[in-house]
């Protein structure tokens, strides 16, 4: 029992003695901090950005020294620092985050020091006191001892161990006070707060939200110009085609039949995009087979070998899967078309990228590479579904091979 | 006659061509953007053109239109579109409206039409889709003077919108044409277009529809 709060007594001892050098240091950080910020505003900031940057260096080792001696977790989410211009430089040093930890510097580097110095003595002040019977004759020719009255006899020099057993006791007492109190007020001012934290919960969600509006109203404008472009321009030709073949028949002309052989076939052709075009909105096939039946159906079907890998997948939004199933059926169909693969690589995988959770495709092939990006091809085809959704599509095809489309496609909403 | 085609679905252009050829028309160029349709269009006397087009399938077509009736003014242009926007009647129409078209895409279909249209806006007149005529109606504002139209004069406007002349449209609607001519008398009332030159108030009338 004495044994273990004995224990805890000393890693007490050692965090305050910690927290009093590095308050000693904060101390250093706010005066030189304190001269540079008006010569700063003078001369335009120039070391702004750096100067928050160690800031946040020092706030953030003082979290991790709180945290490992509370075991209570600290979380701070500091917006980047992004800041070119005076303006922007002096809004980051006037930012909430700048001042809150300015605000802990203060604290830490003040009248924590001061305390942190007091208490973490006690024990030295008490071991101190036990020697004083041993060397204070000596001393005492030089200068006056005083602890904390003055030691010029042997009788005061008798209650020393009085005095120590003052200081012990002190110690004993006021360093677990003093090490609560460090490390709940260094926690109070270095966490970001409940409230703050929903705050920016709120935020990230709406923010989401309208990511997600946005990507179904650039996917509403992607079916409507597939559909304006495509089938409609189609079936605008059969028109004209019949609208032709009316005209030679009330002139008699002789190219009738070619007039409807034309027709039939660019109603054929309009039939097939529109096919092409709804099979593209939703494969039905995802509805019964799931994102990953469906791409093992692709598989299968491919002419060259194809192997799927698929971990950790989910249900996604309807419109992110027909898009990784439109990605992946084009990039095989692509594959099947040109490269002389042998092999092809499939993997999708969902992925944290830039703290929104991602669908990430891969497609590999051992084909001979070279691959191109033309204005209406499938590559670029891919491109614009997978960026309708905010997502990235990057092509390495060197001459050779091997050739791989990987995209990347935000489902965090 | 010299006709430049600007259509980017090969397609319909080598369609348009074929059947313009047929008709009598001498294509000059067929193009697939505005761009191209600009570097062809002084060899020609009307041009046909698409309002979607690349790079951004947006309304290339008006601005090329728009483009080339600023370097050569009143340059005939008949504007194909997917789809009525009066918004881009309006934009064509703000900077006059001699030698202009605008009609639906499928429009093509009637033959004898579509050429006839051609051949108007290529004469200097203007032609509006049925289409355009028939949203704007609907999205005037109740004490608009085009809402106290009646029915037929409605008609008989979206006609002369369409820029047929008196008899064309008694034709069209199966009246006579003094008939005809009692409905426009009313209409030009009804707008508070007074008495003048007939020919210039028709072309008011039509703008007083397409100018909201």
């Amino acid at each position: 029992m004495i044994k273990e709060r004995f224990s805890s007594w000393l890693l007490t001892l050692r965090y305050l003695s910690i927290e009093s050098f590095t308050a000693a240091l904060s101390l250093c950080f706010l005066l030189v901090g304190a001269m540079l910020v008006p010569l700063g505003l003078i001369t335009g900031l120039p070391f702004a950005t750096t100067a928050v940057a160690m800031l946040r260096e020092w706030a953030d080792l003082a979290r991790k020294r709180t945290t490992e001696f509370s075991g209570r977790r600290l979380s701070t989410s500091y917006p980047d620092i992004t800041a070119q211009s005076y303006k922007g430089r002096f809004e980051l040093l006037w930012s909430r985050t700048t001042r809150k930890d300015a605000l802990w510097l203060l604290i830490h580097g003040v009248p924590l020091l001061a305390i942190g110095f007091f208490t973490i003595a006690l024990p030295f002040a008490a071991l101190n006191s036990l020697l004083i019977p041993l060397y204070w004759e000596p001393v005492s020719h030089f200068t006056e001892i005083a602890n904390p009255y003055p030691v010029t006899s042997w009788a005061a020099a008798a209650t020393m161990p009085l005095v120590a057993a003052v200081y012990a006791a002190l110690a004993w007492w006021l360093i677990p006070v003093t090490g609560r109190m460090f490390s709940r007020s260094q926690a109070r001012l270095l966490d970001i707060g409940r409230a703050t934290l929903l705050a920016e919960r709120v935020t990230a969600l709406t923010a989401s939200k309208a990511a997600a509006l946005e990507a179904h109203s650039s996917e509403l404008r992607r079916i409507e110009r597939d559909l304006h472009d495509g089938a409609q321009n189609k079936l605008v030709g059969v028109v004209m085609m019949l609208g032709m073949t009316m005209r030679s028949l009330e002139t008699g002309g002789s190219n009738t039949l070619e007039h409807l052989r034309r027709a039939q076939d660019a109603a054929t052709d309009a039939l097939s995009t529109l096919r092409t075009m709804v099979h593209d909105i939703y494969p039905p096939v995802l509805d019964e087979l799931g994102l990953d039946g469906a791409l093992s159906a692709v598989a299968v079907r491919s002419a060259c070998p194809c192997t799927l890998h698929i971990s950790q997948l989910q249900r996604s939004p309807a419109a992110i899967e027909a898009a990784a199933y439109f990605v992946v059926a084009e990039a095989v169909t692509n594959t099947n078309k040109y490269g002389s693969a042998t092999r092809l690589d499939v993997s999708l995988e969902r992925e944290i990228v830039d703290n929104v959770d991602c669908l990430v495709l891969t497609v590999e092939d051992d084909g001979v590479g070279g691959a191109v990006e033309r204005p209406a091809g499938g590559l670029a085809g891919i491109r614009r579904r997978v960026e309708t959704f905010e997502g990235t599509m990057t092509l390495t095809s060197p001459r050779g091979g091997p050739t791989t489309i990987k995209a990347v496609l935000p489902c965090g909403w | 006659m010299r006709v430049v085609i600007a259509e980017d679905d090969v397609l319909l252009r080598q369609g348009l061509s074929l059947l313009l050829e047929s008709e009598g028309f001498d294509v000059v160029a067929a193009v697939g953007d505005g761009e191209a349709f600009l570097e062809e269009f002084h060899n020609a006397d009307v041009g046909v053109v698409d309002v979607r087009m690349p790079p951004s399938f947006t309304n290339e077509g008006l601005k090329a239109a728009a483009e080339a009736r600023a370097r050569r003014p009143n340059f005939p242009i008949l504007v194909l579109s997917a789809y009525v926007e009066d918004r881009y009647a309006g934009q064509l129409l703000a900077a006059g409206s001699v030698g202009l078209g605008y009609l639906l895409k499928e429009r093509v279909g009637q033959v004898g039409d579509f050429v006839d249209a051609l051949r108007r806006v290529a004469s200097g007149g203007t032609v509006m889709d049925p289409e355009v005529i028939s949203q704007l109606m609907t999205r005037r504002r109740a004490d608009d003077p085009i809402r106290s139209l009646t029915p037929r004069e409605s008609e008989v406007l979206a006609l002369m919108a369409a820029g047929l002349d008196n008899a064309s449209i008694a034709g069209r609607l199966v009246v006579s044409e003094t008939a005809v001519s009692k409905h426009i008398g009313n209409i030009f009332a009804k707008l508070g277009l007074s008495a003048g030159d007939s020919g210039h108030r028709r072309v008011r009338a039509v703008l007083a529809y397409l100018h909201s």
